[in-house]
């Protein structure tokens, strides 16, 4: 049982970005496993999003090895894209399409059959279902946020990125989000929370990395990152 | 106490304006400013070419034609006043120096935001041309003899129709953002158009255009240039007048239009629509989420109803002949492009980056942004020589091959170069107003001389195959345009297909 748990679904390795003459990632490893999701900590600008956006398929690392499922990024990137489910850190949502719209499009690039029943428990859950035809461009902030968690979750990804997941949602959203975060661990999925909110993702991770400056500054347990003590542990490697 | 009104907002409102600007100039960098100075140099040269050089040809031409284009001079002047006020009104009021996502954190005044929308209004190249066209051809008509003269009433004239056309613009987006709005602002434009339609069939649009009070705007160039110096300056002082009160009293209906609420865009966005069954194909599911986003966005949906309609009625009025409508499609699909294709991904906004993870081939993407711009573009051109047709008469079949293969050929090419731009050149824009623009005003002033540029080329080169024996020198004609048009298209889609331009395009769109 133990083996299975552990089996890496993500594998990064020396993960080098580079924009132009700005270095957003230098040099990082990540791993993420079945059934236990990881918390990317860090301040502005340490990486993560970047990161995020690697393992999702939209931006390509310009060196280093990362792999999803066995399957490296760079040479099969709509494998990968199959394996992922990703919740951006902006926005995420077409503006003039609806939520329905949305699920609509990623069943159907998805190869998804008889979808419409957990597409409308999904949105419901995320206390949406009044909103599904409506189109996203007016929707709050925390309204974006929790359908992209949707979008992110909806096909049961081996791969759940979430970036940001919890800014701006409110306390049934981030319990919905948890829900979800843990119904992926349960089938197996790895997942990976960026956030900022360190207390939120010590609740529903497993293990976390601390990046800083596009480097991985330390791996750790969430245990030692909880509470006190951990807020202290945080702060001593964000400086 | 409110100063909004008071000299001291108006000061503040022009330093504000000052600001607004330098934070834009603030993001060029160094070659952008250079290619803005150096397109802003053109801008001014043709412009003092446009009031020297016909003067100075009068002579050598031996003031050829000169009797004709003295007969429509006063209907040119009108015709400059109505693209202001139809400018302004498509423009949602008139454009904005900073977007209203960036600039909602500074207290911008209605001030502000007027003096801006008159600063940008002449960043159009329609705008351009028509001014040149009523500078170049007066001044051909009234001849070399002191020049600056001449032009000043001519100038005083485009100053004070953009300045109306703006106030005018206001009122308009005033009435849109009330209650009713959209059908009162529907029936004024159906009630004009139908008024127009009406005076063209009872043959009473000419002799009313003959009886304009612009003529004297030409006889005040006429005078200058005839050392009548106190009949030349009363109307410039008119004039001089007539600038200063529009563009303060632009004021007024600018503060009430934009202290309304966005109505229609507001309607748009709390309203439920309707799902349709699930599409059958990756590609007709790309499609249907970009048209929901056009014609979802007010501005792209306003937009290209002006483009379809506008230019077709135009033709009507001027009642073209067919040799001459081919140039129309050009114009409608340079439009149409200007609205969102030139910078197509901004149609996802920040949607870019989930749309971007979804599994499916970067060509598929690409194509079904093609497709719909495509489809856009040619009802549009479609529609605009349907309605020129109903006044030109039955075509022959070299006419009609040469306007088709005209609107084909300039779809094409407008969408290669449109989808080019937009993979070079991505903007992060918000859609959502209709004063919103896919880029910013300065690039768009590029973009829209370049098109214009090369759609009326091609479309003169259709005009001399509307006068062929038969058909088949516009299909010889358009096949090469099509393929190189193409060729062009394919080549874009190789560099979209390279996941580091794929992901800087996404990155900014979504920003």
């Amino acid at each position: 049982m133990e083996s299975v748990e552990r089996r890496e679904r993500v594998r990064v390795r020396a993960l080098w970005v580079r924009f132009g003459s700005v270095e957003a990632v230098r040099g990082i490893d990540v791993s993420a496993y079945a059934g236990r999701a990881t918390a990317l900590l860090g301040r502005n600008g340490a990486g993560k999003s970047t990161t995020m956006r690697v393992l999702a398929g939209v931006v390509p690392p310009t060196d280093g090895d990362v792999q999803v499922d066995g399957v490296d990024v760079r040479v099969d990137p709509l494998t990968v894209k199959r394996s992922v489910g990703y919740c951006p850190d902006v926005g995420g949502l077409v503006p003039r399409a609806t939520p329905w719209e949305h699920l609509q499009l990623a069943a159907r690039l998805r190869r998804m059959e008889g979808w419409e029943t957990r597409a409308q428990d999904l949105l419901e859950r995320f206390e949406l279902g009044d909103a599904a035809h409506r189109v996203t461009g007016g929707f709050s902030h925390g309204m974006g946020r929790r359908l992209s968690v949707v979008l992110a979750a909806f096909h049961r990804p081996g791969v759940l990125l979430l970036d940001e997941p919890f800014d701006g949602v409110d306390p049934l959203g981030v319990e919905a989000t948890q829900q979800v975060i843990d119904d992926a661990k349960a089938r197996g999925a790895a997942v990976l929370i960026s956030t900022h909110l360190r207390d939120l993702a010590m609740t529903s991770c497993e293990d976390a990395l601390v990046l800083r400056g596009g480097s991985a500054v330390a791996a750790l347990d969430s245990a030692e990152l909880v509470g006190e003590a951990g807020a202290r542990a945080y702060r001593a490697l964000l400086d | 106490m409110p100063t909004e009104h008071s000299w001291t907002e108006l000061v503040r409102g022009v330093a504000d304006l000052r600001a607004l600007l330098a934070f834009r100039a603030s993001g060029l960098t160094d070659r952008v400013r250079v290619r803005l100075r150096i397109a802003g140099g053109v801008v001014l040269a043709l412009t003092v070419a446009a009031i020297v050089v016909p003067a100075y040809l009068k002579g050598p031409l031996q003031a050829r034609h000169a009797s004709q284009f003295v007969a429509v001079l006063p209907s040119l002047y009108l015709g400059f006043f109505a693209l202001a006020v139809l400018a302004a009104i498509a423009s949602g009021g008139g454009r904005e120096v900073v977007p209203r996502e960036q600039a909602v954190a500074f207290p911008v005044s209605s001030v502000t935001e007027h003096f801006g929308a008159l600063l940008l209004a002449p960043l159009n190249i329609a705008w351009l041309i028509q001014a040149w066209s009523v500078l170049g051809l007066t001044m051909y008509v009234v001849g070399p003899h002191d020049v600056a003269a001449a032009a000043a009433p001519l100038l005083l004239w485009i100053a004070f129709s953009t300045a109306a056309g703006q106030a005018v613009g206001w009122v308009f987006e005033g009435i849109r953002r009330g209650a009713h709005g959209i059908l009162l602002a529907r029936l004024i434009a159906g009630s004009t158009i139908a008024l127009v339609v009406v005076l063209i069939a009872t043959d009473r649009f000419v002799p009313l255009l003959d009886r304009s009070p612009t003529v004297r705007i030409y006889l005040a160039a006429a005078y200058g240039t005839g050392n009548q110096w106190w009949l030349w300056a009363r109307p410039v002082a008119v004039l001089v007048v007539m600038v200063v009160v529009a563009t303060v009293i632009g004021l007024v209906p600018a503060r009430w239009a934009l202290h309304r609420a966005l109505r229609e865009e507001l309607r748009l966005e709390s309203g439920r629509i309707e799902p349709r069954p699930n599409p059958r194909s990756d590609l007709r599911a790309l499609v249907r989420v970009d048209r929901a986003s056009i014609w979802r966005a007010v501005p792209l949906r306003r937009g290209l109803l002006v483009l379809a309609f506008m230019p077709g009625l135009v033709a009507v009025a001027g009642s073209l002949h067919w040799d001459m409508i081919t140039i129309l499609p050009g114009l409608v699909a340079s439009g149409g492009a200007l609205l969102f294709g030139v910078n197509t991904w901004c149609l996802d906004g920040r949607g870019a980056l989930w749309r971007d993870s979804l599994p499916v081939s970067a060509s598929v993407a690409y194509y079904a942004k093609v497709i719909v711009l495509f489809e856009v573009l040619l009802a549009a051109a479609g529609l605009t020589i349907l309605l020129a047709a109903l006044r030109a008469g039955p075509p022959s079949t070299a006419e009609l091959t040469s306007a088709l293969a005209a609107a084909l050929v300039v779809a094409t090419q407008v969408v290669a170069a449109a989808m080019r731009w937009s993979v070079e050149r991505p903007y992060a824009t918000d859609m959502r107003s209709a004063r919103a623009t896919p880029a910013p005003p300065v690039v768009m002033a590029g973009y829209s001389a370049r098109l214009a540029l090369r759609t009326t080329v091609v479309g003169l080169v259709f005009s001399a195959t509307a006068v062929a024996p038969d058909g088949r020198w516009a299909v010889l004609v358009a096949v090469p345009l099509l393929c190189w048009s193409g060729w062009r298209l394919v080549r874009t889609e190789a560099l979209w297909a390279v996941p580091e331009v794929r992901a800087r395009v996404i990155a900014v769109v979504a920003s």
